[in-house]
Order: structure tokens, then sequence, then C-alpha cells
């Protein structure tokens, strides 16, 4: 098995990150699978306890994300994949180009000015080269 | 054998004659130092506030071993059984931890009095305050357990912990060095625990764990969305007056997680922005909220103290917050005209609608009917439990139970899903504040608003509301309102014509919709704000800012407005 994994946040930061994975898939022919994780952090310091509720509900919004992204490609005669994990991103990213046997990972720049972003500089040059490493996937960034 | 009987029915003889003999004089003895008077009498703050838990002491001047001893009780009286047999000269003490000793010097006729076997009743003592160490203590504690919590550097529940077990630290650990280190033992800390809360928020939990598992809140944002027919401004109105009821009937933060994850879908589907949508909400949710007295967890501490009713909030406050929810929804449509408009130019995803469609429906419809019928009895008991003294948090319990039994859950997932680790930040939280309750500095602060206030009720009514309302946007509201509620209750006593209570609503009106003035300003906001954010639309602190502390000066102005006129012109209590 082989492929193409696009970490999808959704909103308008990725945009870019998926127009670069699906003209990826064009041009290689490989599939395509866009990966949503839903990360329940944010509820450690205010509602940790209702992971369980809203874990359910996250899970379904990152489907009708990937749901778009899904109907983007497919305009573009790219048929795609939605994958939703529950966990912790960088893993879960690692986890399915394991899983996939990835050729390429497409995912998106960090923005160094947003404290909320999931990776930092030196996380994401670290990731990169982590993901390069142990699953031989190559790491496609958007053109800025 | 016969002579050895003799002896043995002699020595029995005397002996019980020896018994016999005794037992008067015994008596006797007894009656000599058993207490015959009573020393009573009440002891009080500089606040008027009682005073429990003091010791009070009966002795001649001197430092002598105390003839009598007791300690006040929660209603700050004591009676002291006193001996008849008494020295010509006693004096009272009443020692308590954070205040100066007292001693009164009982005059002749006084002791007359109590040696003649008479009750005494002697004037209300009055303690004064005394600043030591443990007030600095204290007061660091506090203000450390709250930015820990403001900043986000530890959970809440931890955040309280902590705080709590530097009291106790401190206490028991200070104490053998100096006694100025001493704020409370683990008894007179439990005194500051109020369970009809911590029971209150329980009881409501498991009502809202069975009601969140039927997909009524997805099922209503799509019906908001249907009967919009794509007129976004309409379903945004929609939207905030569910989301507004919602809170009113459960708690915000679960209307939010519930909500928002739903409107982000939906938003997706029309093609506009989510954050058009959710800050509205939000907004709604922080101010409708306050409605009823099982709305907003700020609401349920203020009730429990001020012991006011499920019917004293809704009559008092529901009016006022209707008034603030008309403002909101003006000023929302003003702030997002660019982005409704837009959306009208944008189209509909047919294909995200079938889904949503398909999602939107109630998976659990017999347990949203039962649940419904125990949350219609619930209501009633809310409504009519005052005249019967049922208090909110029994009537919480019982309609949990009544709900458990009837649905028959899994019952280690409804265990699961009360938020353990809310209620004992609660009882962490109860403590901390106690113990700056109790070395002082809440009355330092109730002094200070008090002087600044004076006897001018309508500048009470201002400062309480807008003070709470601005502090709220910066710390915590929970805490913030644990803390405010005896600073209140001192106004409540010493202002005239505030005995109405209306200050408490004004606590209630300021600690609520001050949550819109920041993102931490309120719960609902950053679990929002997180959701939101991992759609790929980010709620910055300057957006929220931007579009919520317009809204807190609004809508806290109406309300300002209402309990004004309700509480100042249409009832104005007798002072």
């Amino acid at each position: 098995m082989s492929g193409i994994v696009c970490a999808v946040r959704g909103g308008p930061a990725s945009q870019p990150t998926v127009s670069r994975s699906i003209a990826l898939a064009a041009e290689t022919g490989l599939p395509l699978y866009f990966l949503y994780v839903v990360n329940l952090e944010f509820l450690d310091h205010t509602a940790s306890s209702r992971t369980h509720t809203i874990s359910k509900e996250m899970a379904e919004m990152g489907e009708f994300i990937l749901m778009a992204a899904q109907a983007k490609a497919e305009a573009q005669g790219v048929q795609a994949q939605g994958v939703v994990r529950n966990g912790v991103v960088a893993e879960e990213i690692a986890a399915l180009c394991h899983q996939i046997n990835a050729d390429y990972l497409v995912i998106g720049q960090p923005q160094y000015q947003s404290d909320d972003n999931i990776f930092t500089a030196i996380l994401h040059d670290e990731f990169i080269r982590r993901i390069e490493t142990q699953t031989g996937a190559r790491v496609v960034l958007p053109e800025e | 054998m016969h002579t050895q009987a003799r002896f043995y029915v002699l020595i029995s003889t005397l002996v019980l004659a020896g018994l016999v003999l005794a037992m008067p004089r015994q008596s006797a003895k007894g009656q000599g130092t058993e207490a015959t008077g009573l020393l009573t009498g009440t002891v009080y703050d500089h606040q008027e506030q009682l005073v429990a838990d003091a010791r009070v002491t009966l002795q001649p001047p001197g430092d002598t071993e105390p003839l009598a001893e007791t300690r006040t009780q929660a209603d700050g009286r004591y009676a002291l059984s006193v001996p008849q047999s008494l020295p010509d000269q006693l004096t009272v003490r009443i020692l308590r931890e954070h205040f100066e000793p007292v001693v009164m010097v009982l005059d002749a006729a006084t002791i007359q009095s109590l040696q003649a076997g008479q009750p005494v009743v002697l004037p209300d003592t009055v303690l004064a305050r005394q600043i030591t160490a443990s007030f600095w203590i204290a007061t660091l504690v506090f203000i450390g357990m709250l930015l820990l919590i403001a900043f986000g550097k530890l959970h809440n529940t931890l955040a309280a912990l902590l705080g709590m077990s530097v009291i106790f630290a401190v206490s028991y650990l200070g104490r053998p060095i100096s006694d100025e280190l001493f704020i409370f033992d683990f008894r007179g800390a439990l005194r500051y625990v109020d369970w009809n809360v911590i029971f209150l928020i329980m009881g409501m939990m498991i009502v809202i764990a069975v009601v969140e598992r039927t997909g009524m809140f997805q099922w209503l944002a799509f019906a908001a969305y249907r009967v919009s027919r794509g007129r976004i401004w309409l379903l945004m109105l929609i939207l905030m007056m569910v989301t507004g009821v919602a809170s009113a009937a459960l708690d915000n933060v679960t209307t939010m997680l519930l909500m928002t994850p739903i409107t982000v879908q939906i938003a997706l589907a029309l093609g506009i922005t989510p954050l058009a949508l959710l800050i509205p909400e939000v907004l709604a949710s922080n101010v409708a909220g306050i409605s009823t007295l099982i709305g907003t967890p700020t609401n349920i501490l203020i009730g429990s103290y001020a012991k006011l009713s499920f019917t004293d909030f809704l009559t008092n406050l529901t009016p006022g917050v209707l008034l603030a929810m008309v403002g909101l929804m003006i000023y929302t449509q003003l702030v997002y005209r660019s982005d409704l408009r837009a959306s009208d130019a944008g189209g509909v995803s047919s294909l995200m609608m079938e889904k949503l469609a398909e999602r939107a429906r109630i998976t659990e419809p017999d347990h949203l009917k039962k649940a419904g019928i125990v949350g219609a009895f619930m209501l009633i008991l809310f409504i009519a439990g005052d005249a019967i003294h049922l208090i909110p948090a029994v009537t919480a319990l019982m309609g949990a139970t009544a709900l458990l039994v009837w649905i028959q859950p899994d019952i280690e997932e409804m265990i699961e899903a009360v938020d353990w680790t809310t209620l004992v930040f609660f009882i962490g939280l109860f403590i901390v504040v106690g113990a700056v309750q109790e070395v002082g500095l809440i009355s330092v602060i109730a002094d200070a608003i008090g002087q600044f206030v004076g006897s001018n009720l309508l500048l009470a009514v201002i400062v309480v509301t807008w003070f709470s309302a601005l502090l709220s946007t910066v710390i915590a509201n929970i805490p913030f309102t644990a803390a405010m509620l005896p600073v209140v209750g001192y106004l409540t006593v010493t202002v005239p014509g505030a005995q109405s209570k209306v200050l408490f609503y004004c606590l209630s009106v300021g600690s609520a919709m001050g949550g819109n003035g920041s993102l931490i300003g309120a719960s609902a906001n950053m679990v929002t704000s997180g959701i939101s954010e991992r759609a790929g639309y980010p709620m910055s602190y300057a957006y929220f800012f931007k579009k919520g502390f317009p809204a807190l000066l609004i809508t806290v102005s109406l309300a300002t407005l209402w309990l004004i006129f309700h509480f100042l012109i249409q009832n104005p209590a007798t002072p």
C-alpha cells in the first residue's frame, strides 16, 4: 500500500495544504488520504471530564471538514478518502503514514505568530525529520 | 463458722451502711459543684457578622484556670454553665483566632445573680479584627490560585487543591512555630464548604449527561437552519435563542460543547465563517444562563448563600435578561452584517446539508421523552419547593435518581459523566475562599466597598454590578463570585434598601455577563474557542475582546437599568 497523507485542520489556513495534496495526487496518481485528528487537549483546563461527550461530536465535525476537502479533490478529478483519528496530532499523523506506507505527507506551514499552533518552528522541523526517517515518507509543504 | 459468718455480715452491713451514708454526702458534694447559673451572650465582628467557634471562658482575674468554658455556635451565641460557688471577682474572656481577645469584668450584681442561680445575658460582644501573618499568607494563596487559573498554568481543580493544601500545611505545620500562622483547622475549613452547591451541581450533571446523549442539541441546531430557510440573520437569532434557553436550563459549558461542532458544520455548509454564528451563540449563552438558579454555577453559589429560590431568579432577573438579549441580538446583527450579507452570495452545499440532515436526529427518543417528563417535574419542584422548604439540591438529586432508575443507563458511564473534577474544584475553592474570609481579607474588601457606597443603594447597585462585570473579564468568575458573596452579604445588611437582596442579583449579572468581556472570562468561551480553533477558525483574544467587550457594555447596561427600575423604582424595599 502507498499513498499521500494530507493532514487537514480545516479553515482558510488549510486550503493551500489541501490544494497542494490534490495537485500531488493528480501528478503521481497515488491515492490521497485526508486526515483530521480529534485532539481534546484544549479541555484540560476547563472541562477535562467532558471528553467522552465531545469526542463523538468533534469526530463528526472532522468528517464534515474532510468532506469539503474530498469534494474539492473530486472536482479536480482526484478521489480521496477521509480518515478521522483521536489522539495527539503528531503521533496520529505518523501512525497513518506507517499504516498506509505513505510516500508523501503534506502538512501546513507552522504559523509562528500563533500560540495555539500544533507545531512551533523547532518542533515542525524535528517532526519532518522524524517522519522522513521513521516512515520513509517525503514531507511536502505548500508553497508560500 | 458462726463467728466468721457474723463477721462477714458485719462487714457487709458496714459496707452497705457506708455506701448509704456516702450517697447523701456525694449528692451534697455534687450539688456544691454543680452548675446552676447560666451566662449567655452573642459574639459579632465589627461588620455585625456572627462569629462562630470563639472560645469563651469564665475565670477569676489573672492567669487562672477557667471555672467554665464553651465555644460560640454558628449563630454566634454562647451559653456558659457556671458553678454556684463563685469568687467575688470574675471575668469573661473571648478568644478567637484572627480577632483581638476581649476580657469583660463582671460587675457585682451580675456575679450575685449567677451565685443565686439566675440566668444572665451579657451585652453583645464585638470582636475587632487582628491582621497577622496568616492574613498575608491566605491572601497570597488566594491571589496565586486566581493567577494559576487565569493564565491556565494549572487545571482549575489542581489550582484549588494546591491552594487548599498550602492553607492546611501553613495552619498545621506553622502553628507549632507561631500562633499567627494558624488559619483554620480541618473542622473549621469544612464549615465553609457549601454542600447544597455541591449536590445541586452533581444532580444536574447526571440529568445533563442523559440529555446530552439524546442528540437534542444537534436536532435543535438543524431545526434552526430549517426554520430560517437560508436567511442567515434569522438563523443567527434562532441559534442565539436556542443557546440561551439551553444555557438557562442546563449549563453554559455543556451547551456550548454540544452546540459548537454542529454550528461549525452548518456554517461550513452555508459557506460562512463559523465565527459569525459562534460568537453570538456564546455571548447569548453567558447572558441568558443567569435567568435561572441552575443556569450558571455562579447563580447556584449566589442562590445557596443568599437563600434565593428558583422563582426569585425567574421573577427578578429574567425580564432583565430578556432586555439584555434584545440588545445583544441587535448588536450582533450589526457587528456581523457584512458576514451575513456575504453569505447571501455564497452557495449552500447540498451534499453537506444532506449529511447534516442525516445526523441531526434524535438518537435516543425514549430517553429524551423520559428526561422531558422528569425535567418537567423537577421544574415544578424547583418552583414550588420553596413553599415546603425543599432545597434545590434535593430536587436535583431526586430528579437525577428518578431518571437513572427509569431509563437504567450504564451506571458506569453515568458516573463517568459526572464532572468530579468540578465538584472537587468547588470544595477546594470553598476552603481557599473560606481561608481569606477567616483571616479578614473579605472584611477589608467589604469595608472598603461599604465606605465607598455609604448608604446610597443606587451607587451600590452600580458598583457591585460593574465591579463584578469588569473583574470577571480578567479573573475566573466562579472564585470571584464565591469571594464576593460575604462582601455582598455585608452590603445587603448595611446599605438601606438593599434588604431586597438586589445586590446579589447585581453580582449574578456582573459575574456572568462580565464573562463576555474577554476570552478567558468564561469557561464557555474557552471551550467554544478550542473547538472553533480545531476547525481551522481560531478565535484569538483580540478578536473575542473586539466583539465581546461592547456586548458586555450593552448587556450589563441594560440589565443594570432593569435592576434599578425593578428594585429601586417599582419595588423599593423599606429600609
